[in-house]
Formats: structure tokens, C-alpha cells, sequence
């Protein structure tokens, strides 16, 4: 009787090293940083155990407005990601033919490179008088003081260009998986192209986009709002049609959920782009926990504020998988 | 003590941790797996400066020669052959003594090397792996509080403190003079680009709505806060929890006001060199040897000392507690003293020298001797400040009011 113990035991067995694993690396240190967000006492006079709770309270009454930024900057980004990373995943996977595996190399190249040195090469390329600013400057349509480094923009467009690809895969696997042939009985049922349809929709879900960024990050939102509408308008000429909303975009939902979270959770931890690319108005939760950690040695903050942002982000997440409804979650409609 | 480990397998390790924040835990997780050969405790390879169990006695022995010395410092603060690959100094020293040196860049700034390097093992009573770390003064006034480091056995260095200048003995967190042998001082004052800003003396410059987001402050606390102190006629060296605050104030105008572009560390150097940046709170010796060698056509570096005063600071070389080489880093500290030695790095490094009888040598080259940035004048001197000791409590408060008026 031993093969049913062993076939009963098997799944456990598997589970074993990934639990071991996280219970190494992410319980382990979770439960230590737990236990030091209640200390009290500083670095040269040491730290007791004084199961200070008032720190929760305090950390989120001073450090609210980085949480709501965080939260604003990672949401933009997973927008926009999202409004880049659909046509170029739907591209992919209807249109790619032979180039497929190519172009899906293409979207995760950048991650041969590491994360900071294509944060930095940002400050390089979009200098003050640099590679893009500069002509512009020289041709008079921009004013010379005009900048993009050191701004709520730059930050959010490099965390969005940083997480672009976590977007773009989930969202990818998904559409691969739709059947062209729903499509096409689709099609045969009347629902066809939706031209003028498709143009106003995409236009419209464009400049709101683009308009919605400016104004969070406190730029004139017109100029802005026109690009996108137009760059809207054409992507919805192609991707928009009848089919398009009552299949392929349903059948979807689940790379929407999975990309949306991929990138939504670590850009709102993230510290590198407000730091390399912001400006002090534009610092993030991220910077602040790094400086507390680092520069401050003030250990139980940071450790408390890392629980506040975790606390927040799972509450983001079933607030938004609530949302969504959970079927999605599981893939439930494929 | 005999020179454990072949070093060549353990560079790339080292090379790997190198600069990470995490280096400390990990270099502690990648020690455990470094058994020493034979009868040894887990030992540190001379590449590692992860922990060890063992904290090397106090007293240890004079190292007559041979051996390693591990030693951490600071970026550009040491001279460089032609072919940018060797240290002329630290190759010279190898040769005279057979220590061989493992000199890393591995120190950014000091609360970071601080938590990734000193802080996991001192606090253990491990020993770091290094056996010289060049941190700045208030640094190792709170190491000297906690503990952990080890006198330099002077007995053994002839050359130190007795080439030290006068100045610099005695000091408030080193009264004996044997815990910290100075490196360089700095002084912090006003970077610009003067083909952009014409000549800038005043500190004022650092509120001029002209410069507009074209203009770094810098991230140390000591050095942007003193600077604004020195503006409104605030001694820093003797600063109250009241001037402190005026002080933050004075700082926040300018970042409210969207006048300071970004608070940086060192690499307001890059945002300079790009032009993005024309004024910055900058270290004396960068503009001269980070920024010249770079100088285009449009550009034209400059760094002043404000009439109304600049800030001086110090790095210093220390022995953390139990390092395992520390005959052959009194050895070094010794070399480094001899007048010549110290010449031949300074000739480089275009900060100032705090040893006796360097600027004698450098005579000959007039360019040096006479460099005010090497050798500051009288009058420089009379405009110099330091920032005031900091007791644990005040240096949490002080650089988290200043963290906040930073953005974070």
C-alpha cells in the first residue's frame, strides 16, 4: 500500500522547495521586519522591544500624501502601460505571422540590460539640451527653460517604460489564446467593422488618458489631449470593431487583470525612477522607506512603512479583483 | 597573520557585492559558505569583507611585511596610472612592504556603507573584512561611540600622527589622536559653469530664482544645511536646535519655490557635466579632477569658496574593530604620512592635504603648491566652517527634518 501514500504525498512534496523558499526569504525577513517596526531607540544607543503600535498610526498620519503620490504615479504608469501594451500585445498576436517570436523578443530586450542603467540612460537621452529636447529648443517650438528631467513626468514615464513588458506578456498570452474562429462566426453573426465607431471610441479613450495624466502630473492637459486623441483615434480605426468588444476584448480580461497587477504592485514600490528622474516634489513611499533604511537609520519606520505599503496594496488588489470580478482572476472565461 | 585565501577566487564575489546595499547580508550568507582551509575558523578571503566569528585581538601583532590590506574608500580619491588600470601609489607601497592591497570604491556615501558594510557585522562582533574604511568625520564620531573601532597602535607609525597637522590633532572625537588618520579634507562650496552663470562668489546664488531648476543641492545633511546656516550668518560648528530650524526654512523656500532642481550626492557631477545643472553645492575637489578632464568648448567649470564661508570636512582612514589586518594597516597609514606619498596622491586628487611637509614636495610643480584647493589660502582657511557633533538622538531628528524638507 505504499504507491496511494506516495501518490497522496506528491503535491506536497512538490510544493516543497518554493514554500521552503519563501518561507526563507519572504516570511522569514517579514516576520523579523514585523518584530523591528515595534522597536524603539536608535542606532548608537540600541533598539528595545516596546511594542510601539502608535508607530502604524504615526507612519500613515506623516507619510500619506508619498502613499496617495505612490499610488497615483504606479496607477498612471499601469495606465499608460496598459494603453501602449494592448495594440502591441494584440499586434503580436494577431498580425506577428513569422515575426511573432522576434517582436515578443523585441518587448523584453531591455531587460538584458539592468533596471538602473536604462533609468540612467534616460537622463542622457532626455537631457536639458540633450538628444530630444535639444533640437526642439534649437527650432523654437519649445521654450528654453522647458525640461523634462527632474519632473512628476519623467518619473511616471520611466516607470511606465520600466514595466512596459510586464504588461505586455500577460496581456499577450491572453489574446494568443482567443480563437480566431470565434472571430470569424462573430463576423458571420453581423458583427463587423465599426468604423466611425471605433475611431470616436479610440479618440475619446485616448485624450482622456493622456488629459488624466497631465493633469495629475499638473501640466497644461490640451496640447497633451489632442495627441492622444489622435493617436487614439488610429489605433482604434484598426483594433476597435464589433467583434473586437463583444469577444476578443472579454476573452482578454484575464491578461488585463494579471498585467495590470504585474505592473501595478512594483511601480508603486519603486524608488529608482523618483530618484533618478524626479524632482523633492515628486518623491515616492519607495524613497522614503530607502532614506529612513539608509539614511535616517530609523529602522522601525522604515519596517513599519514597508507593512503600511504592503497593507495597501492588498487592499488595492481585492478592491480591484472584487471589481473585476473573480472569475477573471482564475481565468475562469477562457 | 598569514595570508589565508587565495585572493584570485574571490574577486568576482567581491566584485559582484560591490556597491549593493544588500552586500552586508549577503556577503555575511556568502561567508558562511567560505570555509577557511584546514584548522581555521570561517575566515575572510582577503576579496570579502563579510563577517568572521573571530574579532582579531586588539594588540595584534606588527606584520613586518606580506599580507593583504583591505581597504574601502571613496570614488576619484586616489591616484591613477595614464592607462587608468593602476594605482601608482598603492603599487609602490606593495612593492616596499609585499602587502598586497585590495582597494575598492566601495564606499558611495556614508549612511549607506555604513548599513551595508559596518553596522550587520560590528554589531555582532564580526569583523567587516576590511581593515581601512575612509568614512567623514561624523561618521566616525558615531563609530568611536558605539565602539568599534580599533587605535591605531602609533608605536608602529612613526609618520603618524607626528606629520599630521597641527589642526588636526586632538579633535573632539579623537582626542588621543590614534582612532582617525585623516585621508583628505574637502571644502563644500558653489560649482558652476561659468560660461552660463559668469563668476559667483555669494551664497546667495543658491536662492536666485534665475538659476531655477538648474541648480543641485547636495544630499549630505551637514554640508547643505551648513551652507544655508552660513547664509544667514549661523555658525555650524556651534549651531542650536533653533538655527537648525531656521536654517531647514531657509532650505525649504528654495525647494518650494522649485529653485532646486534635485538633491544629490556625487553625481551632481554627471547633471553638470550634461548641463543640465549650472550651479551646484559642490565638493572642492570634484569640479578640478571629475569635471576638467571632460571640459568641452561651452563649458567652463568653476568652483568658488562663498565669501561669506564654506564648509570643511574630513575623511578619515579607520580600523574597524577586529580587522584582521591591522598590522598592515598601521603599515599603511605609515606609508601614507611619508610626506612623498602623500604628495604623489594629492598631485591627483586636488583636495586638501592634511600632511606635514607635502606642499614642500609639490613646490616643484607650482601649479599644485600654489592650488588653492590643494593648499587653501589663509583667508580660505578664515571663511572655513564645520558642522557641530551630533549626539544619536539630535542626528536622527536633524537628518529626518532635513530628509522631509528633501521631499522625502
Amino acid at each position: 500500500m505504499e504507491r496511494p501514500r506516495l501518490r497522496r504525498l506528491a503535491p506536497y512534496l512538490l510544493l516543497l522547495p518554493g514554500l521552503g523558499w519563501l518561507l526563507l526569504f519572504y516570511v522569514y525577513p517579514a516576520v523579523q521586519m514585523f518584530v523591528v517596526s515595534l522597536w524603539t531607540g536608535n542606532i548608537t544607543e540600541g533598539y528595545q522591544m516596546t511594542w510601539n503600535w502608535g508607530i502604524y498610526q504615526q507612519g500613515v498620519s506623516t507619510y500619506w500624501p508619498f502613499i496617495v503620490r505612490s499610488a497615483e504615479y504606479g496607477g498612471l504608469a499601469t495606465i499608460l502601460a496598459f494603453a501602449l501594451g494592448y495594440p502591441l500585445a494584440y499586434t503580436i498576436a494577431f498580425k506577428g505571422g513569422a515575426y511573432k517570436n522576434v517582436l515578443l523578443f523585441l518587448v523584453i530586450a531591455p531587460f538584458f540590460t539592468s533596471f538602473l542603467l536604462r533609468t540612467l540612460s534616460w537622463k542622457i537621452i532626455l537631457a536639458d539640451n540633450g538628444l530630444v529636447l535639444g533640437p526642439l529648443k534649437s527650432a523654437g517650438l519649445l521654450s528654453e527653460d522647458f525640461r523634462l528631467l527632474a519632473t512628476p513626468a519623467a518619473v511616471v514615464a520611466g516607470i511606465t517604460y520600466n514595466f512596459l513588458p510586464f504588461m505586455t506578456l500577460p496581456l499577450y498570452v491572453a489574446l494568443e489564446k482567443v480563437d480566431v474562429r470565434l472571430l470569424e462566426a462573430a463576423r458571420d453573426l453581423y458583427a463587423g467593422p465599426w468604423r466611425p465607431g471605433g475611431t470616436i471610441v479610440g479618440a475619446a479613450v485616448g485624450a482622456v488618458i493622456v488629459a488624466l495624466v497631465s493633469l495629475i502630473l499638473e501640466v497644461n492637459p490640451l496640447v497633451p489631449a489632442v495627441i492622444g486623441g489622435v493617436l487614439g483615434a488610429v489605433v482604434g480605426t484598426f483594433l476597435i470593431s464589433e467583434a473586437f468588444v463583444r469577444v476578443t476584448l472579454p476573452l482578454s480580461l484575464p491578461g488585463v487583470f494579471a498585467g495590470s497587477l504585474l505592473t501595478f504592485i512594483p511601480a508603486v514600490g519603486d524608488f529608482i525612477n523618483a530618484e533618478l528622474l524626479g524632482n523633492p516634489q515628486s518623491q515616492m513611499i519607495g524613497n522614503v522607506i530607502q532614506a529612513r533604511f539608509l539614511k535616517i537609520t530609523d529602522y522601525p519606520m522604515a519596517s513599519a512603512l514597508s507593512f503600511i505599503l504592503m497593507a495597501a496594496i492588498i487592499v488595492g488588489v481585492l478592491v480591484y479583483a472584487r471589481v473585476l470580478g473573480t472569475e477573471e482572476l482564475t481565468g475562469g472565461s477562457t | 597573520m598569514p595570508d589565508r585565501i587565495d585572493q584570485s577566487i574571490e574577486i568576482t564575489r567581491r566584485r559582484f557585492l560591490a556597491g549593493s546595499a544588500m552586500a552586508g547580508f549577503a556577503a555575511f550568507l556568502a561567508a558562511c559558505g567560505t570555509q577557511g582551509q584546514g584548522s581555521q575558523a570561517p575566515s575572510t578571503g582577503p576579496e570579502t569583507p563579510g563577517p568572521t566569528t573571530t574579532v582579531a585581538a586588539t594588540e595584534g601583532p606588527t606584520a613586518t611585511g606580506g599580507g593583504t590590506l583591505n581597504f574601502a574608500n571613496w570614488i576619484g580619491y586616489i591616484d591613477v596610472s595614464d592607462d587608468n588600470k593602476t594605482h601608482p601609489t598603492l603599487d609602490k607601497f606593495t612593492k616596499e612592504t609585499g602587502i598586497a592591497v585590495n582597494y575598492q570604491e566601495a564606499v558611495d556615501d556614508n549612511e549607506t556603507f555604513f548599513t551595508s558594510d559596518l553596522q550587520g557585522p560590528l554589531g555582532a562582533n564580526l569583523s567587516t573584512g576590511w581593515d581601512i574604511v575612509v568614512v567623514t568625520d561624523w561618521m566616525v564620531a558615531r563609530l568611536v561611540r558605539l565602539g568599534w573601532l580599533e587605535t591605531i597602535n602609533t608605536a608602529n607609525t612613526p609618520n603618524f600622527p607626528t606629520n599630521l597637522l597641527e589642526q588636526y590633532h586632538g579633535r573632539s572625537f579623537d582626542p588621543d589622536t590614534n582612532l582617525a588618520a585623516p585621508w583628505q579634507s574637502g571644502m563644500t562650496g558653489i560649482g558652476f559653469d561659468k560660461k552660463k552663470t559668469g563668476d559667483l562668489s555669494s551664497l546667495n546664488v543658491f536662492w536666485d530664482t534665475k538659476y531655477k531648476g538648474k541648480m543641485t543641492y547636495l544630499t549630505e545633511m551637514r554640508d547643505t544645511v551648513g551652507l544655508a546656516a552660513i547664509k544667514l550668518g549661523v555658525e555650524p560648528n556651534t549651531i542650536t536646535q533653533a538655527q537648525f530650524d531656521q536654517s531647514i526654512a531657509e532650505i525649504k523656500k528654495a525647494v518650494d519655490a522649485k529653485i532646486v532642481r534635485q538633491l544629490q550626492g556625487n553625481s551632481y557631477v554627471d547633471s553638470m557635466a550634461s548641463g543640465d545643472v549650472i550651479v551646484a553645492m559642490a565638493w572642492s575637489g570634484d569640479v578640478l579632477t571629475l569635471l576638467v578632464p571632460d571640459q568641452t568648448e561651452n563649458q567652463d567649470f568653476q568652483w568658488a569658496l562663498p565669501t561669506e564661508g564654506g564648509m570643511l570636512w574630513t575623511d578619515n582612514q579607520v580600523i574597524p574593530k577586529g580587522a584582521e589586518h591591522k598590522g598592515q594597516a598601521e603599515i599603511w597609514i605609515n606609508f601614507y604620512y611619508a610626506p612623498e606619498n602623500a604628495a604623489a596622491v594629492e598631485a591627483f586628487v586636488n583636495y586638501v592635504c592634511p600632511i606635514k611637509g607635502a606642499r614642500e614636495i609639490l613646490a616643484s610643480d607650482p601649479d599644485i603648491a600654489n592650488n588653492p584647493l590643494i593648499f587653501p589660502t589663509d583667508d580660505m582657511v578664515a571663511r572655513l566652517h564645520q558642522f557641530k557633533a551630533l549626539d544619536a538622538t539630535e542626528e536622527q531628528a536633524w537628518s529626518s527634518a532635513f530628509a522631509s524638507v528633501a521631499g522625502f
